[in-house]
């Protein structure tokens, strides 16, 4: 997966070039170097919509003193499987962010067709489906819609993902493998 | 041997009834004779031990009850002079003592009685053991224990002595009543208190002479530190009693000068006492000399002139008995005393400053005399750590009202200043006390009420205390600019005012020393800020309390706040108080248009009246029109209008409209004041109330009956503001309240009450209700500016699982940096924390917040 994810970043870059062509202002200059207090601000505004937005369920905050680092919160949404659990994940943002996804993994282990077992997701918006229109807030509403809609079709976790048909089951299986952190 | 018995037993006898007659007190000097033969008889039949045993046994008995007068003493110095006693015995004798009196008397407190007491045995002592010289050895243990026996006697006496003492202070006293330095009526007292029977007329030589002798024989014996020790405690325990009478709880006057007087007195009176001990044994000088019934002169001074002459001041005291220099000894005793008397008013006003600072403009004597005190003992670090222990213990509690405390600490702040105009102890005084105060959530409320209140109201009404803070500062501002001013001749007034205008509080920590001219006292106004922490939050709550006071305005009399204003720009300048002054414009100008709108009007024909009977034209009306950027947030709440007030309020703004084309007026209709007359069918009222409580009642003027439901949906608020609202009619009887439903009570007559108001006005301050205010107050501001923090803190601790207090304060002050930036200090976050502990949002455990789940 980590070759894929790599493809899918060399596949990223036309993007990210139509995104700064279409923003004449974005000087070239300022790309290459990308300004630490662009991004900075960017995210500041982030975390605020975050916080204002008051969304149930996802939730991330920036860790100690590197905004570009969060941590991030996302409980298991109701009538899934995954009803009443949390999961921490954690948020690197590259440093010419919002032109690249950010990294995201889970910190907790997740019993999901689409998550492995270092915590690393399978997820096309965080890879070759990223736009530089997603934020903090969508990317965790994806991965909070994940959990319940998982793409069975291509799967890391390929025990969940033969498990997923017995809702049952899998309900037991989260249940066992469920620890969540402190 | 019958005989030899009975002789034995008849010497006997005789020697005992003799001795118990000296020990007695009425012994001859002519007996001393026969004494001694009786003893050298009694020697020569072997019954020395028989005598010793007896002497020492009277002794010990006396020792119960005799109480030495200086009669005694003289007599049996008398004695002592008369024997021929070798100095051995002597200094035997004053080792024996000295010893016994170190065991004996450690640090208890030894009157001259006690010490002429011990004269006198030494005395008997040296006499005895004179006429049994050959025998002394053998019976040196015996008599050291007996003696040592009488000591304890004595000291067992020794509230006796102190009752003795007080007399004694007591008399001296009196003395002093009956003008100071009639001396010889002193002595007298003296005498009598002492049941001494001597001639009075002799009395002051006599007495003299036996202090001399005392201290005379003191020194010979080695006890110099030991009756110093007395002397001293005895003349401070006068000085204090002296000064406590003197000061006690009065700090209206200034007692200093009289302590001063009285303390020179004493001194005055010490030296001559010592003087005179020069002068009789022109030996080391004793430091000081204490002997409150000695005032006699010596031979020596015995001229006319000493005890007329005798001059309080201690200068003049030096000049005359010092006939040249004063001994270094003197003068000791002198600052000795001096810094005694200095140190007993300052720790007796030291114990009271709280008391003295209450009252304070009162008892500004007692802070001067406390300045002097201070400035001579420098034990200023013991007024810090007292008047904080007081502070603590009677100010800063949960009973003191916030108007209180600040009362005080500005008091405080004024009291302090005299003492110390560095300001450096001021601040460690009022380090507690901002602190405290910081910690209560009516603190800024009650310092702008503090600073801007009693400038508008009525200054000589009995609850006001007259002028507002601010004019008092402004006003000592002014005399200090004045003052500073005077040696310029061209500066005028106007001059003087642009100073004033310029002036900007001193930081707290700047030292007023520096520069002589524009050397300043503290500055209150930037001590009390610094309880706020900055004046952006009292300019903040000026601002809500000067909108809250110009929205009820019914008039447009605003002549106090400008005032009001003037003085808070001189003092936080002219910036940070624009707003305000824009919200005092609006006034201003909500005058002129309102008369203007009001003129054109009159210029058309007027329109029909919409209903005969309410017939409201738009002189009933007078507009405030604010510009609502520069005000704060002002509550808004929907509310229906009866329909003729509505309409004229939409002529109102439509005539605004066409003057001031384009601008459109927004009313605020729950804000204002309507002053409405009721007519009853037995009685007329007038009121003046809030349009909601206006909408209320005119809702009744149809139908007299309402659910509250249907009343709340009439007036167009919800039904619980209804319920609260309603009350205020409830109270003045206009209603019924019963099953949900309002009844307009018609006459007064079934509530049982005679119609005695008609037509009587009744001023109602309704907006001073609780929550009732039409401005939204800076609580709540900050309420809102928290809901914000509070969406961070539950994302940070949704994340971080639990946080310390510092941690959170920190992570905000990092990353909420939005529109309203996190500026809160560390206090203010942990208030709010603890606000949702209480909303059970957040738990508290060692110190770390969780969310609670």
């Amino acid at each position: 997966m980590a070759t894929v994810s790599n493809v899918n970043h060399q596949d990223n870059n036309p993007n990210t070039n139509t995104v700064a062509a279409a923003a004449p202002p974005v000087s070239l200059a300022k790309q290459t170097v990308p300004t630490a207090k662009t991004v900075d601000t960017q995210l500041q505004s982030e975390l605020m919509a975050l916080m204002m937005s008051g969304d149930a369920g996802i939730s991330a905050f920036p860790e100690e003193d590197n905004i570009f680092c969060w941590k991030g919160t996302i409980t298991g949404s109701k009538d899934t499987v995954f009803e009443g659990t949390e999961y921490k994940l954690s948020l690197a943002f590259p440093s010419d962010y919002p032109f690249k996804p950010p990294k995201v993994k889970f910190e907790t282990g997740c019993f999901h067709p689409n998550v492995d077992v270092y915590g690393n997701i399978c997820l096309d918006i965080l890879q070759d489906k990223w736009s530089s229109a997603y934020d903090v807030r969508t990317i965790l509403l994806s991965i909070q819609s994940l959990l319940g809609e998982p793409n069975t079709s291509s799967p890391l976790n390929t025990q969940a993902a033969s498990l997923w048909g017995n809702q049952e089951e899998y309900r037991k299986m989260v249940e066992k493998l469920y620890k969540p952190t402190a | 041997m019958a005989a030899n018995y009975s002789e034995r037993i008849h010497i006997a006898g005789t020697h005992s009834a003799w001795q118990e007659n000296l020990l007695g007190g009425g012994g001859e000097l002519s007996l001393d004779s026969d004494f001694v033969s009786h003893v050298r008889n009694l020697c020569s039949r072997g019954l020395e031990s028989l005598i010793v045993e007896h002497f020492l046994c009277s002794v010990e008995v006396s020792a119960h009850f005799i109480f030495i007068y200086p009669s005694e003493r003289n007599q049996i110095d008398g004695w002592g002079v008369k024997e021929d006693y070798s100095a051995d015995e002597i200094s035997f004798a004053a080792g024996t003592f000295e010893k016994m009196g170190h065991q004996g008397f450690g640090s208890i407190l030894m009157s001259t009685e006690i010490l002429q007491f011990l004269i006198w045995k030494i005395n008997i002592f040296c006499m005895f053991g004179n006429s049994l010289s050959c025998n002394l050895l053998d019976q040196q243990s015996a008599m050291q224990d007996i003696l040592h026996k009488a000591l304890e006697e004595i000291i067992s006496e020794k509230q006796y002595q102190g009752k003795c003492l007080l007399m004694l202070v007591h008399a001296l006293e009196m003395c002093r009543g009956n003008d100071g330095m009639d001396l010889d009526c002193k002595t007298a007292e003296m005498d009598i208190d002492g049941a001494h029977h001597h001639k009075s007329t002799l009395g002051n030589n006599k007495l003299v002479r036996n202090i001399g002798v005392v201290v005379r024989d003191l020194r010979s014996l080695g006890f110099t530190s030991i009756a110093e020790d007395a002397y001293a405690s005895a003349i401070f325990l006068l000085l204090k009693s002296k000064v406590r009478e003197l000061a006690g709880d009065e700090f209206r006057f200034s007692v200093l000068e009289s302590i001063k007087g009285f303390k020179n007195e004493i001194a005055s009176t010490g030296l001559r006492i010592k003087d005179h001990v020069e002068y009789l044994h022109s030996a080391v000088p004793l430091q000081f000399l204490h002997a409150p019934c000695l005032l006699g002169e010596s031979k020596s001074y015995e001229s006319p002139s000493s005890g007329l002459k005798s001059p309080l001041a201690s200068h003049l005291s030096f000049t005359h008995y010092g006939t040249g220099i004063p001994s270094e000894g003197l003068v000791r005793w002198q600052l000795r005393l001096e810094y005694f008397a200095y140190e007993t008013l300052q720790d007796l006003r030291i114990a009271k400053l709280f008391e003295i600072i209450v009252d304070y403009p009162d008892s500004s004597p007692a802070i001067e005399d406390l300045k002097l005190c201070l400035e001579y003992t420098g034990q200023h670090s013991k007024l810090v750590d007292s008047f904080i222990a007081a502070l603590k213990y009677r100010l800063l509690t949960a009973g003191a009202s916030t108007n209180d405390i600040l009362h005080q600490y500005v008091s405080t702040i004024k009291a302090l200043r005299t003492i110390d105009p560095a300001g450096v102890f001021l601040e460690a005084v009022g380090e507690p006390i901002r602190e405290y105060l910081r910690g209560r959530k009516d603190t800024i409320k009650c310092i702008v009420t503090m600073l801007t209140d009693g400038a508008g109201g009525n200054p000589s009404g009995p609850g006001s205390t007259g002028d507002s803070l601010l004019e008092e500062l402004n006003r000592d501002e002014e005399n200090q600019e004045n003052s500073s001013l005077d040696d310029d001749a061209n500066t005028d007034d106007k001059q003087a005012w642009m100073n004033a205008q310029s002036w900007e509080p001193d930081p707290v920590e700047a030292d007023s020393l520096k520069g002589g001219r524009y050397r300043r006292k503290v500055d209150i106004l930037g001590m009390i800020v610094s309880i706020i922490g900055s004046k952006d939050h009292l300019v903040n709550e000026y601002r809500v309390m000067l909108a809250e006071k110009l929205l009820n305005k019914s008039d447009y009399d605003i002549d106090s706040e400008i005032r009001t204003l003037e003085l808070l720009k001189i003092h936080f300048g002219e910036s940070s108080m624009q707003k305000c002054e824009i919200m005092l414009n609006d006034l201003i100008d909500s005058k002129r248009t309102n008369t203007n709108i009001k003129a054109t009007l009159k210029l058309q024909p007027q329109p029909v009246a919409d209903v005969g009977e309410h017939e409201l034209s738009l002189d009933n009306l007078n507009a405030t029109i604010i510009s609502s950027n520069f005000w704060p947030p002002i509550q808004d709440e929907a509310l229906n209008i009866p329909g003729p007030v509505d309409r004229l309020l939409s002529d109102y703004a439509k005539r605004f409209n066409e003057i001031k084309t384009p601008r459109k007026l927004l009313w605020k209709k729950n804000l204002g004041t309507v002053k409405l007359e009721l007519q009853f069918e037995d009685r007329t009222l007038q009121f003046s109330v809030t349009p909601l409580h206006a909408s209320i009642i005119s809702q009744f003027e149809d139908q007299t009956s309402w659910t509250s439901k249907n009343l709340a949906a009439a007036v167009g608020v919800p039904v619980d503001v209804l319920n609260r609202r309603i009350y205020f009619w409830i109270n003045k009887n206009q209603y019924k309240s019963g099953d949900h439903k309002f009844t307009l009570v018609e006459a007064l007559v079934e509530s049982g009450k005679t119609p005695v108001n008609t037509g009587s006005y009744e001023e109602l301050l309704v907006g001073d209700e609780e929550g009732e205010t039409s401005v939204a107050s800076v609580e709540d501001q900050l309420r809102k500016e928290m809901t914000v923090y509070e969406k961070f803190i539950t994302g940070m601790l949704t994340n971080f699982g639990s946080m310390a207090l510092d941690r959170i304060h920190n992570t905000l002050k990092m990353f909420c940096i939005g529109d309203p930036p996190y500026d809160k200090s560390l206090q203010q976050l942990q208030g709010f924390l603890v606000g949702l502990v209480a909303e059970e949002k957040l738990e508290l455990r060692d110190g770390m917040y969780f969310l609670k789940k």
